[in-house]
């Protein structure tokens, strides 16, 4: 890959500040010259301490943990999983992609569901490693409400996972919920869910958001020598990684019980095509028809 | 009315005065009395104003109990001091009834049954005798011992007009004549059996009150008083060592209706930083009309609550329960106690009671789906009707419409037959059969869908497609 240089952007960020700063104060040596500086240093500071490091969740396949700096998941995040097509309607897929995650951020805690909608069915979600004696379930009937009872539930102690059901992620309360996991260490997850009175059109929050990372997932069909259903698969775009990089997976969903972790990475997808580009090629979604051919090659590798 | 004649139901001094008497006839009361204004009698409606008139009395005593038609029973044990006494107390009281041109008798005495005898058949409209209740019940009349009127009846036949003469009479001869509610009754005003009342609220000692000579009205101050009564009860609380899990506070305004907020709890709580804040979002929905005048505060359901340690330890289900219970009591006082659970499995196929809702701070069940049929993630509450086409009777659809679009079915397991259980009801309110086969497909795009079929094939009941859940 060539790296491109772009005239304005050559310059290194130190560089580039300092004839600004220095051209904008009348009398060199001022206080102003040394303040700001330090305090940028000090904001820096302050950042990097509220940023504490709460571990992650390796997904047991090198070719999505080197997607992340911390080989994983982290946790003490906040993460926005999305569906596409009928899944934002009746997240099904999603659910199950956001409960085998959820189910390994517990870690001794409780987890804390948040429903927009009574569909909510504890025996298909034990499969995904949810414990139906430690998840505390809460109806609400709106996004706000929705917001303040994964935000309440994640300042307190006891609760290290909360998944939250909203049609869209507002970008304060999001930001709101980033730092209050970042300072509790629980990890939240924000199932977008469109609900059927709510209106089609897209936020534009949708786009700019202030999760950690942010999925797309939609269903895969499943292969299987035999007759009948073998395990589902799911397509899982990571569009959105906030220090690492994105990537798309062909996914197969496994009972917890039998494994570590629920989901296992069939394939690669091979157009795993960063965030902006993606935005391009949305109305097309659902795309995984494309890869079909690609994934069955190198699915069974 | 009574049958086919109207009869009066009640009537005020002045109608007494001129000889009218309940139970008389209209046309009779008319022509004794031709200027009489005849009120329609509303029991219903009088019972509500009686209830309302309970719910004032909420100041004097957290417990007060409705007596139909025409009473109230207030238990004052441990309140009295508060206004200075008994006397003072039901001068109080005279006084604030006579202000809403409420007429009424008043009796303070040991048994509630010796007080409703006082109250209507004593010389005073204001009776307050302790310790010496059988003295003064032996000059009432025999009605004043509430007793069926047959009852009453044969005893005045035989001569027996005081409750003195009977109380002569030795009970065993009593109960062989008049049957053993006579003595029960006897028994009663003499305190020597508790008659059972519905108390507005359980009789609580866990009750602090504050009184304005200033009506409030401005919600900061109604917060203010809040938390400075739930100060004082979390520190008696806190005394005894006890913890509550349901609050009341009443809000006693100076039009006399009573406004009531409660909170509840997961866990029996006497923090006041908690109880406050748990009160304040209740208290914006709290009309303070022309002002509050008196606050009262309760406490009920307490247990023992000893000083739980902080340190957060998972593998101690308790201390991780005492870190949720604030967060739950926040969301149950905020959402109500429906919206709050935790899921219980039952051991139940059928889909709908495989899953029972729990408290959510209730002890871990350990249950889990033991079996390994397949379950969606998602189950809708109603199965949803759709229309579906297959090749064969037994055969799952090859296509099916659902929300406007047509899903092919890719690859399909199943039936799984699931029947209704024999030993109970019907399906619920979505009584759709009692035999269900039940089919997990899978469409084109990989979605898999939890179908169901109800009624055969050939058979008089048609075939119906239904999509119940989806799988992840």
């Amino acid at each position: 890959m060539q790296l491109r240089f772009d005239p304005a952007g050559a310059m290194p960020l130190a560089e580039a500040r300092k004839p600004l700063s220095a051209s904008r104060e009348a009398a060199p040596g001022s206080v102003s010259t040394h303040l700001v500086p330090m305090l940028r240093t000090k904001l820096a500071q302050i950042e990097r301490a509220e940023m504490r490091d709460w571990g992650a969740l390796p997904f047991g396949d090198a070719r999505i943990n080197r997607c992340f700096p911390a080989g994983g998941l982290p946790f003490g995040r906040l993460h926005d999983i999305t569906g596409a097509g009928r899944e934002q309607e009746t997240p099904a897929v999603v659910t199950g992609f956001a409960a085998a995650l959820a189910a390994r951020a517990m870690r001794g805690g409780v987890l804390l569901w948040a429903l927009q909608r009574d569909d909510f069915y504890a025996p298909g979600l034990q499969a995904f490693g949810v414990d139906p004696d430690r998840v505390i379930l809460v109806r609400v009937d709106k996004d706000d409400q929705a917001f303040a009872v994964v935000e309440d539930a994640a300042r307190t102690r006891g609760v290290s996972a909360v998944v939250g059901e909203v049609s869209s992620l507002d970008l304060t309360a999001g930001r709101r919920l980033q730092l209050v996991c970042e300072r509790s260490g629980a990890t939240a997850f924000m199932l977008r869910r469109r609900l059927y009175a709510a209106p089609r059109t897209r936020s534009k929050h949708d786009e700019i958001s202030s999760a950690a990372t942010r999925w797309r997932i939609a269903s895969a069909p499943s292969e299987s020598e035999e007759p009948g259903l073998g395990p589902a698969r799911c397509s899982v775009r990571l569009e959105r990684n906030r220090g690492g990089r994105t990537g798309g997976w062909i996914m197969e969903m496994r009972n917890a019980a039998e494994a570590a972790c629920a989901l296992r990475v069939v394939a690669e997808l091979a157009d795993h095509a960063p965030a902006a580009e993606l935005k391009d090629a949305k109305p097309r979604w659902p795309g995984h028809r494309n890869h079909d051919g690609e994934r069955a090659v190198s699915g069974r590798g | 009315m009574t049958e086919n004649a109207r009869c009066l139901a009640a009537v005020d001094a002045r109608a007494a005065s001129e000889g009218l008497f309940v139970g008389q006839s209209l046309t009779d009361a008319l022509a004794l009395w031709p200027h009489a204004r005849i009120v329609e009698a509303e029991p219903e409606e009088d019972l509500r104003a009686l209830t309302r008139l309970a719910d004032w009395c909420l100041r004097f005593s957290p417990s007060v109990a409705v007596d139909a038609p025409d009473g109230i029973f207030i238990d004052i044990e441990g309140c009295a001091h508060l206004w200075g006494g008994e006397a003072p107390m039901a001068q109080m009281l005279r006084q604030r009834l006579a202000a809403q041109d409420l007429p009424a008798r008043l009796a303070i005495t040991d048994t509630f049954a010796a007080a409703w005898a006082l109250a209507r058949f004593g010389t005073d409209d204001v009776t307050i005798t302790v310790g010496d209740d059988a003295k003064r019940l032996a000059q009432l009349p025999i009605e004043a011992l509430r007793l069926e009127q047959d009852v009453a009846a044969n005893l005045r036949r035989l001569g027996l007009k005081t409750i003195g003469q009977i109380l002569a009479l030795p009970r065993a001869s009593l109960r062989k004549r008049f049957g053993a509610g006579l003595l029960l009754q006897i028994a009663r005003a003499l305190g020597e059996e508790e008659a059972a009342h519905e108390f507005r609220n359980p009789p609580t000692p866990w009750i602090e009150r504050a009184v304005f000579a200033e009506p409030l009205s401005a919600p900061d101050d109604l917060a203010r008083v809040v938390a400075d009564l739930s100060a004082r009860l979390c520190a008696r609380l806190d005394e005894f060592g006890q913890g509550a899990r349901r609050f009341e506070a009443v809000f006693h305004r100076v039009d006399g209706e009573a406004v009531r907020r409660s909170v509840r709890t997961a866990l029996p709580l006497r923090e006041v930083k908690r109880l406050s804040a748990l009160f304040a979002a209740k208290l914006e929905s709290v009309d303070p009309g022309f002002g509050v005048e008196v606050v009262t505060l309760s406490a009920a359901r307490t247990q023992a609550l000893v000083r739980a340690q902080t340190d957060f330890d998972c593998a101690n289900p308790q201390a991780a329960a005492a870190d949720l219970a604030p967060l739950i009591d926040r969301l149950v006082n905020r959402f109500g106690a429906d919206r709050v659970w935790r899921p219980s499995l039952q051991e139940s196929h059928v889909p709908e009671r495989a899953v029972k809702r729990i408290a959510p701070l209730a002890a871990p069940t350990g249950r889990r789906w033991s079996d390994d049929q397949p379950r969606p993630v998602r189950l809708f509450r109603k199965p949803q009707p759709i229309e579906a086409l297959a090749v064969a009777p037994d055969d799952p659809p090859f296509i099916f419409h659902w929300h406007g679009r047509a899903h092919r079915v890719r690859n399909a397991e199943g039936p799984e037959r699931i029947g209704a259980e024999w030993w109970r009801k019907p399906w619920a309110d979505n009584a759709v059969d009692r035999v269900r086969d039940y089919y997990c497909v899978e469409d084109e795009a990989g979605a898999r869908f939890w179908l169901f079929r109800t009624g055969l094939y050939g058979e008089e009941r048609p075939v119906r497609w239904w999509l119940h859940g989806l799988f992840a």
